[in-house]
């Protein structure tokens, strides 16, 4: 079995056969070993790992945070992300919260880095902010309203 | 003594009251919000009271839900925790009207010394030193500029109502002052209901040092020691120690400090449990800042070292019983640190990261204390500050404390929603923490010293290894491992 994997925004690629793993990483570090999985335990090399999963893309190693994620490469399309700050910007709340004001209206004209929306979590609150100059062609977002996170709050053109 | 007590707080707090309460046979009865029906507290209590929507405006701020509470299942007193109703003369009253023991100081203390720059006066009066500044609220941005310019920048901008940093800015020069004292202002606004703000000259590098008070209603009224708080962000402390390794190389500055701290508590008619808070400049002159009327979040490191159980001396204590411990009877032993996990992203301006829990392993073992409120599952709200529990260790040194504390983080299994306790390894394996080399800015300063962990690609294979099984056993794809693998798997996952 083959995966393709991104580990904090690096790729990489793990074979595993049996009980043998070979893990190879696109700077061409590679970690060969025979592996034991039992629950939340791995030993590798003789070495243990407790791994956990949490939610989303976050697992943790031995108390250390990656953010992975694993693709068949079956699934893999190619062609998808535009780069970045260019044409249509759907901004999103950062983490879940409610939405305490909406700073902009639809058809303005915005900055970068412009404050365009603030949500507040755990008293704590956290202005979105427009990624680009361009003008506002949507706002979902709506005063007083729970958001989660990666909601799409605003669009910016 | 009591025999049931109202428990008007949530979280890890609420779950330390009622284990207090358990320890001395009475009845616990945990008040809860909606958001809270299925907290830890309520599991372990053997009452519980509903009082009202997630918000807290509307449930543990509300004086007049939590009163019937107490009355509805027959609470003789109430214990209010920190933060919410804690330090609210109101409340403190409202409760002696109703005929129940709010537990904690007097109504009339709390309102000598609840307001910061009522207290600052009474500090001046008692002889107590201050930082200079203005020892009223600011009428407006007129006087604010005067103010700071007569003082000398930087200057700090502080809530009158305030505590935990809420309402807190640091001015530089005068074209910050208007911007500050607006955000100052509508900060403290929301969160105290009530918006003045008064200004300090900045003291810079300070350390944060407090003193335990412990009083009973027999004039009888003494010091615990102090707690070093210096590690703080967002002027919220994450790590605090008992002894302060500021006072190793400064032996006569605990008593010091403790006879002033007792001073102002004194001038106020204090009782219960309290805490005066100081800044400490690098020359060891110390300056009072405010008293918090309530028990403090970071009550278990005096705990650790002196022996005692602050809580049970509060409930005693309100119950009208003599503090039988005499000054001369309080000693210190070893070293203890705690710090405070909290549902936050280090890596991202300690943003609050509500959640449900996936995943919860807790570390155990000699010398570590844990005061939790969570569980596997529970529902993080998005509605309350996000602390989750805090860790402390107990060690002969504070050599011995700290490895302590960093074996307990290196068992601590907590996924799901975003934390610190990776940050608190770095933060403890830092050599000017391990110096005792603290100040309040001493986060700012790690950040900028930071090293970016060492690579681990062994640990990214042992990642990559369970995701990519328990990607297959999660949908139907061709099998190409055994079935003991993906049980193994389902069980990580669940």
């Amino acid at each position: 079995m083959t995966r393709h994997v991104s580990v904090d925004g690096r790729s990489g690629k793990i074979e595993i056969e049996g009980s043998r793993l070979r893990y190879e990483r696109e700077d061409g570090v590679v970690v060969e070993s025979k592996f034991s999985l039992e629950g939340a335990s791995v030993l590798l090399n003789g070495r243990s790992y407790r791994v956990s999963k949490g939610a989303g893309k976050e697992i943790w190693v031995n108390g250390r945070l990656f953010s992975m994620e694993v693709f068949d490469p079956r699934d893999l399309r190619p062609g998808q992300g535009a780069s970045a700050n260019q044409g249509r910007q759907e901004i999103a709340a950062s983490m879940p919260g409610k939405v305490i004001r909406v700073l902009v209206a639809a058809g303005d004209a915005v900055e970068e880095g412009q404050g365009l929306v603030v949500v507040e979590a755990m008293k704590m609150q956290n202005e979105m902010k427009s990624p680009k100059a361009g003008r506002v062609v949507e706002i979902r977002a709506r005063p007083d309203a729970t958001v989660g996170a990666g909601e799409i709050l605003v669009v910016v053109e | 003594m009591f025999r049931k007590v109202l428990v008007a707080n949530r979280g890890e707090i609420a779950v330390r009251v009622v284990r207090a309460l358990r320890e001395l046979g009475i009845a616990s009865v945990a008040a809860y919000s909606d958001a809270d029906r299925g907290s830890l507290a309520v599991r372990l209590a053997d009452e519980a009271a509903y009082v009202g929507p997630s918000p807290s405006s509307e449930s543990y701020l509300r004086i007049d839900r939590i009163l019937d509470a107490a009355k509805r299942h027959s609470a003789d007193a109430i214990h209010p925790g920190y933060g919410f109703l804690s330090e609210n003369a109101e409340f403190a009253e409202a409760c002696g009207a109703a005929g129940v023991v709010f537990i904690g100081p007097p109504a009339e203390a709390i309102r000598k010394l609840g307001s910061k720059t009522a207290a600052r006066q009474l500090a001046i009066a008692a002889g107590a030193p201050v930082v200079p500044g203005t020892e009223r609220a600011l009428s407006g941005w007129e006087e604010a500029r005067g103010a700071a310019d007569s003082l000398g920048y930087p200057v700090l901008l502080k809530a009158s109502a305030g505590g935990g940093g809420k309402g807190m800015r640091r001015v530089d020069g005068e074209s910050e002052l208007q911007s500050a004292l607006r955000d100052a202002a509508s900060e403290a606004g929301r969160a105290f209901g009530n918006s003045e703000v008064y200004v300090e000259k900045l003291v810079d590098e300070p350390r944060h040092i407090e003193i335990q008070i412990l009083g009973d209603h027999h004039g009888h009224l003494i010091h615990l020691g102090e707690r070093e708080c210096s590690i703080q962000r967002r002027h919220q402390k994450v790590i605090e120690e008992c002894p302060s390794p500021f006072m190793t190389s400064h032996p006569d500055l605990r008593e010091q400090m403790g006879q002033a701290a007792l001073k102002v508590a004194r001038s106020a008619g204090y009782t219960n449990a309290g805490t005066v808070e100081f800044l400490v400049d690098r020359d060891a002159h110390f300056y009072f800042l405010e008293v918090n009327t309530r028990l403090q979040v970071e009550h278990p490191v005096t705990e650790l070292a002196t022996g005692l159980d602050l809580l049970v001396w509060q409930l005693k204590i309100a119950a009208g019983e003599r503090l039988t411990l005499r000054q001369e009877e309080i000693a210190w032993r070893g070293s203890a640190i705690e710090c405070r996990i909290y549902a936050e992203d280090p890596n991202h301006d300690f943003m609050p990261a509500p959640g449900t829990i996936v995943h919860l392993s807790e570390p155990s073992g000699p010398g570590i204390r844990l005061d939790s409120g969570i569980f596997e599952g529970w529902n993080v709200p998005l509605e309350y500050d996000p602390l989750l529990a805090k860790l402390a260790a107990w060690g002969p040194t504070r050599e011995a404390a700290i490895r302590r504390l960093d074996r307990a983080l290196s068992e601590y299994v907590l996924t799901g929603v975003r934390h610190n306790i990776a940050f608190f390894r770095e933060v403890l394996a830092d050599p000017e923490f391990r110096g005792g080399r603290l100040s309040t800015s001493f986060i700012d300063r790690f950040f900028r010293r930071r090293k970016k962990p060492e690579d681990d690609p062994e640990a990214e294979a042992a990642a990559a290894l369970v995701l990519a099984l328990s990607s297959t056993s999660s949908r139907p794809a061709p099998r190409e491992v055994s079935r003991w693998l993906d049980s193994g798997c389902e069980d990580i996952l669940r």
